[in-house]
């Protein structure tokens, strides 16, 4: 009934969940920190519905404030003025934004943010850094994905992430031809380790920017509030002329926001964009209601430390069993990756001992952090992730 | 307007997928080894600005190599559209050595290759016989993946999967049933049906049923990994890259 069962980043055929009978495919319900599926197993969830989970499912004060909202009105034919209520809210809390546009997906606020920058620079190519992900859009995909044509990704330029020279190349050979570069906040590419910024690169991309008048945008959808409440280009001391928010704006509620600077809020007011659920007022006040908790409990800095020590904890039950584990990226957004198999084969039987008991990593994705995971949560991942060590080990016997 | 496939992509694909499928065909059907008997004789294509090879046929097996050196006959081909010509029926290619094996070429090789395409095209009152089944299978199965390899190495789009791939052995199997693999070197893909032991990645279809079925394109690769039927493992970025390529053989082979 459906083409592909679960599809996309979801879905078993993206390499996540492998072997696919390890894995439970649908969820009965969830809450707090777990997911129970349909079979009645409950699972500690590291991927947190791949990023929108940031609080805990069913938080009780973003629900409530949905609820409220819900009993007002939601999708009207004038907008409820709560939006004007959530566009303040992240005018004040990110530390680029000078306004703030809503849509539903990551992929809304992506595309804008590049049809932006080439409405306002009148120019057509983009920078992207290999590994990237920004949507499913055609510019977004590749010249080999099905249904994308060379026109849609010819003025599509790669760079390897954390290559000074590279991207200086680039820039110089695309003189005036650049309309944005546009990043995440630092590599969180799939099978392979995470890679922050090196030291003063992206200085040194804000500098590039500047100079050639070409828009440096923030894709802050996967990271966003899990590094810095103010915003991921804060966070590592630089300021994105747009920056991209989805996921965990509002704890699982379906809004998006691109927020920017002042020189291009009248190239945005140009633009005809919208959709027929982007101005529902459900999802604002639950956004609302999850930043402002967020703020309370200093969510970035507290999921920093829970991540830094889960990666501690694991890094040693990994050591404890001679296993080479590698935790990387920022502790709330974690990348694990067992060293000792080029071919992964090891970190992907690891990884489904793990799921068989109860918790939920998958094989070569960035984990995430929520606020209501436990130290017992800790402690219970930490004991199955040992167990599931002693597991391979025993299979192992040649290693 | 339609995507226009790259003739010199063809030719290799035709070069070392459809002739070089004659192995497989040997390998799996005895009316194929009953043509050829236990004589010897090797036939060189060599194409302008495409590829060059030779099928040495003996003791009613074919091999294919690179290179059209030792070849007893050797038919030349002003360009890939010519050579691809060749093997659609419209040219006629003339030999310029080996005038004394034109029987060979013109009666057993053609034969050969006339049943090679009933198992390439099989019709589905032939598809109902198990063996023959199995057999189409198999030849199918290596004219496949070779062609994997030929679409990474020389069209563009597929050279661009390629440079996504990362060093290392892929392992492409029907389980119990038939496998081979493309070794990835510097984003370069060679066909071998010797398996290393330890491959990078592997992707293997349930039975040979599967695997028809997505020949066909009667099942998609991706829903097939969500149903089970299709089993992935290793480097998932080599295989995923590897299933974009497999997605334009359609294109080259339909």
């Amino acid at each position: 009934m459906i083409p592909s069962g679960i599809y996309g980043h979801q879905g078993p055929a993206e390499g996540c969940y492998v072997p696919i009978e390890a894995f439970p495919l649908f969820s009965d319900h969830a809450s707090g920190s777990y997911f129970w599926d349909v079979d009645g197993n409950r699972f500690i969830d590291y991927m947190c519905a791949y990023g929108p989970n940031i609080l805990g499912y069913n938080d009780p004060d973003v629900d409530e404030a949905a609820r409220k909202q819900r009993e007002k009105g939601d999708c009207t034919t004038s907008p409820n003025s709560i939006m004007v209520d959530f566009a303040e809210l992240l005018v004040d809390t990110v530390a680029s934004a000078d306004w703030a546009f809503f849509a539903k997906n990551g992929n809304d606020v992506t595309t804008l943010a590049v049809m932006a920058a080439r409405a306002y620079t009148h120019r057509k190519k983009i920078v992207f850094f290999k590994g990237y992900y920004h949507g499913i859009s055609p510019w977004t995909q590749k010249i080999d994905y099905a249904g994308v044509i060379e026109e849609d990704v010819m003025n599509n330029l790669y760079v390897d992430w954390n290559d000074a020279e590279a991207i200086e190349r680039v820039f110089a050979e695309n003189k005036d031809e650049i309309a944005a570069v546009i990043a995440q906040p630092y590599m969180h590419g799939n099978f392979k380790d995470n890679e922050l910024p090196a030291d003063g690169y992206w200085a040194k991309l804000r500098k590039l920017c500047t100079d050639n008048s070409t828009v440096l945008v923030v894709d802050d959808v996967r990271a966003g509030f899990r590094l810095d409440i103010a915003g991921s280009d804060h966070y590592f001391g630089f300021e994105a002329d747009l920056i991209c928010f989805c996921k965990a704006i509002a704890n699982g509620y379906n809004v998006s926001a691109l927020c920017g600077k002042e020189f291009l809020k009248n190239t945005i007011s140009s633009m005809s964009y919208t959709g027929s659920y982007w101005l529902s007022a459900v999802p604002f006040a639950a956004g609302i209601a999850c930043i402002e908790k967020m703020k309370r409990l200093g969510c970035p800095e507290l999921l920093i430390r829970k991540g830094t020590q889960l990666k501690k904890e694991l890094i040693k039950a990994a050591t404890d069993s001679g296993f080479d584990l590698h935790v990387t990226g920022v502790p709330s957004l974690f990348y694990l990756r067992l060293a000792d198999d080029p071919s992964l084969m090891l970190h992907q039987e690891w990884i489904s001992e793990c799921v068989r008991r109860g918790v939920f990593f998958t094989n070569h994705h960035n984990h995430f952090i929520n606020a209501s995971l436990t130290d017992g949560d800790i402690a219970e991942t930490v004991a199955v992730a040992k167990e599931a060590f002693a597991v391979v080990r025993d299979r192992h016997p040649e290693l | 307007m339609a995507e226009i496939i790259d003739q010199k992509t063809l030719a290799y694909i035709n070069m070392y997928g459809v002739l070089g499928s004659l192995t497989a065909l040997c390998d799996n059907v005895p009316e194929a080894r009953k043509i050829l008997g236990q004589s010897g004789t090797s036939i060189g294509f060599a194409v302008k600005d495409g590829p060059k090879a030779t099928l040495t046929f003996i003791g009613g097996r074919t091999l294919i190599k690179e290179g059209v050196e030792d070849c007893a006959i050797r038919l030349p081909f002003s360009s890939p559209e010519k050579f691809n010509g060749m093997i659609n029926g419209t040219v006629t290619p003339i030999p310029t050595k080996g005038i004394t094996h034109l029987p060979f070429l013109l009666r057993k090789f053609k034969k050969l290759t006339d049943l090679l395409e009933t198992y390439l095209r099989p019709t589905e009152e032939a598809m109902r016989d198990e063996e023959f089944f199995r057999a189409s299978t198999a030849v199918m199965f290596r004219l496949i993946v070779t062609a994997v390899a030929q679409i990474a190495n020389h069209d563009k789009v597929g050279q661009f999967s390629a440079s996504n791939i990362v060093d290392g052995p892929i392992l492409l199997e029907i389980k119990d049933f038939a496998k081979a693999a493309l070794i990835a070197k510097d984003h370069h893909l060679t066909f071998t049906t010797k398996v290393p032991k330890t491959v990078m990645s592997y992707m293997q279809f349930a039975d040979v049923k599967t695997a028809r079925d997505l020949f066909d394109g009667k099942i998609n690769s991706v829903a097939a990994v969500g149903d089970g039927l299709v089993r992935i493992g290793g480097m998932i970025s080599q295989i995923d890259n590897v299933n974009r390529i497999l997605s334009r053989v359609e294109l080259y082979l339909k």
